[in-house]
């Protein structure tokens, strides 16, 4: 095509100043790579640490309501009254387990009893969310053995793992007894097996661990769970994968976007600030582009005149800017990926003190396809004015100049 | 054999705001071919619109034009252009050849635009023509690496690829210096003489129009007087 090997040569002309331009598209492209790769690093930082240590998905008894019921006798309703005494369940739990464990996008389950009690030490006595569970299958949803600083992760029948705060406040030490009380009255003494410490002040303060076989006879539940907790291969799935469960179960499923509302929001508005950091960045690009092709066009107006004096078609002259724009967009496009790559997976490398990594940016994650089509096809879009300036020059008044 | 150039009445009427200036008043004018014609005429005269009129770079306000035996008045922009660049040659006092280009480039790229790039044949007859006018020794140096003179002899040959019905040339030496001023007008006779090719050559140097073989004089729009010469 003669026209890209005219535009190859106008860009060649002069190095120097098609050296800045490319250059300043690289550093636009590079800005809005290191912009995407920061949010998105960001987004997957507070989603994997939201993610890492609960469920991605839980399923739980639906919530009872009161309810309207249909008489035969027409002028008479009726309604039902639901006790909030007795305790929710899932009766029928092992074949929710079955239909999970079917599933190929399900990582991790773990049927759980789900209570509040009270611990007391002598004349301390502290609330704390009880989380019982199989012993087996104790790090299916957060990684609690891991985290023991005192004693160990073994449960046993009368065994309790406690967080870290709430051991401090009740002057608990593992191998400890400590009597457990629950809201359904029943005490029983529990040995203190092991201490963990997550670095969240909600769970070492208030959660505690034990065995589910131990937790029946304590909340009165011989046969049911209370919920079931589901992690999945794909998080981002969890809201798909809620809405089938609770469409094949009949139960109430919450996805963990749905229990972090906020968090959802908060990465919307990150995402939408990122997004007018990026618009921005594309468009000082593309004024960029614009602007030197204009005074390439204006520069050229003798040559552009002689050629079309001598017949060269408008659509001609315009391929030659359009051209110049497209080649521009390009190699700016793809230098500002690879030195984008390169700059966010040297800043990747960056350690705190502590040995956590300094920023939290997702090299893989630069959005490198979008911002190579949006600045090769908006370089080409910049390029249209100055190459219709170009085509409908008039060629007596551009040669008589 | 039909004249290269018949034009007839014609008429040229710019607008200004409220201003009209008529430039030209109904202006005759046909050539032959292998005529080598000269268009004198003091500044004003109208010698550079007619040039342009009859190079279809503007529209005549009243007249018709026939350029080898074909009416071109009615022509679309696009027939204009592509008529341009089949059967007619442009020389203009400010070569305006392409910088970033070779001689041999320039020459071709009349031909090589409207094709989508320069055949073999293109670049053999490119190469033909620079022999012709005398740069054999520079076919592959860039423009910007030629003399004034060098760059209007690769202009005329820019002119002649498309081996054109008829070539203009606004003040072809008004830019040289009186050796390669001599030089291109020697070339232009030669090829006029050797090839039949017709010329039109819009000056108001003397010694260019004596060189001529017919003289065409305007004055306030109006042609002056024709006189053939030699």
């Amino acid at each position: 095509m003669f026209a890209l090997s005219v535009a190859r040569r106008y860009l060649l002309s002069n190095p120097a100043q098609t050296g800045l331009l490319i250059s300043g598209v690289a550093l636009g492209v590079m800005a809005f790579v290191f912009i995407t790769a920061l949010i998105q690093g960001l987004a997957i930082r507070l989603t994997d640490d939201v993610t890492a240590n609960s469920a991605h998905v839980s399923l739980e008894p639906p919530t009872r309501v009161a309810r309207v019921l249909p008489s035969p006798d027409a002028d008479v309703e009726s309604t039902a009254i639901v006790s909030t005494f007795q305790r929710r369940q899932i009766r029928a739990w092992s074949s929710t387990v079955a239909l999970l464990r079917s599933e190929t996008s399900v990582s991790a389950i773990s049927p759980q009893i789900s209570g509040s009690a009270f611990l007391v030490k002598g004349e301390a006595v502290a609330p704390v969310a009880v989380t019982a569970i199989d012993p087996l299958g104790l790090d299916a949803i957060s990684p609690i053995s891991t985290e023991i600083v005192s004693g160990d992760s073994g449960l046993g029948a009368d065994g309790i793992l406690i967080g870290v705060r709430l051991a401090e406040n009740l002057g608990l030490s593992a191998g400890q007894p400590v009597l457990f009380r629950t809201d359904r009255g029943v005490d029983r003494l529990l040995i203190v097996r092991g201490i963990f410490q997550t670095g969240l002040q909600s769970l070492d303060e208030r959660v505690a661990y034990l065995s589910i076989q131990t937790a029946r006879p304590l909340f009165l539940l011989p046969e049911g769970v209370t919920n079931i907790e589901v992690k999945l291969v794909d998080p981002a799935r969890a809201r798909e994968f809620a809405a089938f469960m609770a469409e094949a179960t009949g139960l109430r499923a919450t996805s963990w976007q749905q229990k972090n509302a906020n968090l959802e929001g908060a990465l919307a508005a990150q995402a939408q600030t990122g997004t007018l950091i990026q618009i921005f960045s594309l468009i000082s690009v593309l004024i960029g582009i614009a602007s030197a092709l204009s005074l390439s066009a204006n520069r050229r107006r003798g040559e552009v005149g002689i050629m079309r004096a001598f017949g060269v078609s408008k659509r001609f002259i315009a391929a030659v800017f359009v051209l110049q724009g497209l080649l521009i967009g390009m190699v700016g496009a793809s230098l500002g990926c690879v030195g984008g790559f390169a700059l966010c997976s040297w800043l990747a490398t960056m350690t705190k003190p502590d040995g956590t990594t300094a920023l939290p940016i997702a090299p893989n994650e630069g959005g490198y396809v979008a911002v190579f089509l949006l600045t090769t096809l908006g370089a080409v879009l910049a390029s249209v004015i100055p190459a219709r300036s170009a085509a409908r020059l008039d060629p007596l008044e551009a040669i008589q100049q | 054999m039909s004249a290269v150039l018949d034009a007839r009445g014609i008429g040229m009427t710019f607008r200004n705001g409220d201003e009209l200036t008529e430039v030209l008043k109904g202006v005759d004018l046909k050539l032959e071919p292998g005529e080598l014609a000269a268009l004198l005429g003091a500044s004003g005269s109208g010698k550079s619109t007619l040039l342009s009129i009859v190079g279809l770079l503007l529209r005549p306000t009243l007249g018709t034009i026939i350029i080898g035996g074909q009416h071109v008045e009615g022509l679309s922009e696009l027939e204009r252009a592509q008529f341009r660049n089949q059967r007619l040659g442009f020389i203009f006092q400010f070569h305006h050849l392409l910088p970033d280009f070779t001689a041999t480039e320039n020459v071709a790229f009349p031909a090589a635009a409207p094709a989508g790039g320069i055949t073999p044949a293109m670049r053999s007859r490119a190469r033909e023509l620079l022999v012709r006018v005398g740069l054999s020794d520079r076919m592959d140096f860039p423009a910007t690496r030629l003399s004034g003179g060098q760059k209007q002899r690769v202009a005329i040959a820019r002119a002649l690829m498309n081996k054109p019905d008829l070539v203009l040339a606004d003040e072809p030496t008004g830019s040289l210096d009186r050796v390669a001023a001599e030089q291109v007008l020697d070339l232009m006779r030669e090829v006029n003489r050797e090839d039949k090719t017709t010329f039109l050559i819009c000056t108001h140097d003397e010694h260019v129009a004596a060189r001529c073989t017919r003289r065409v004089t305007l004055k306030d729009g109006r042609v002056e007087g024709v006189l053939a010469s030699q």
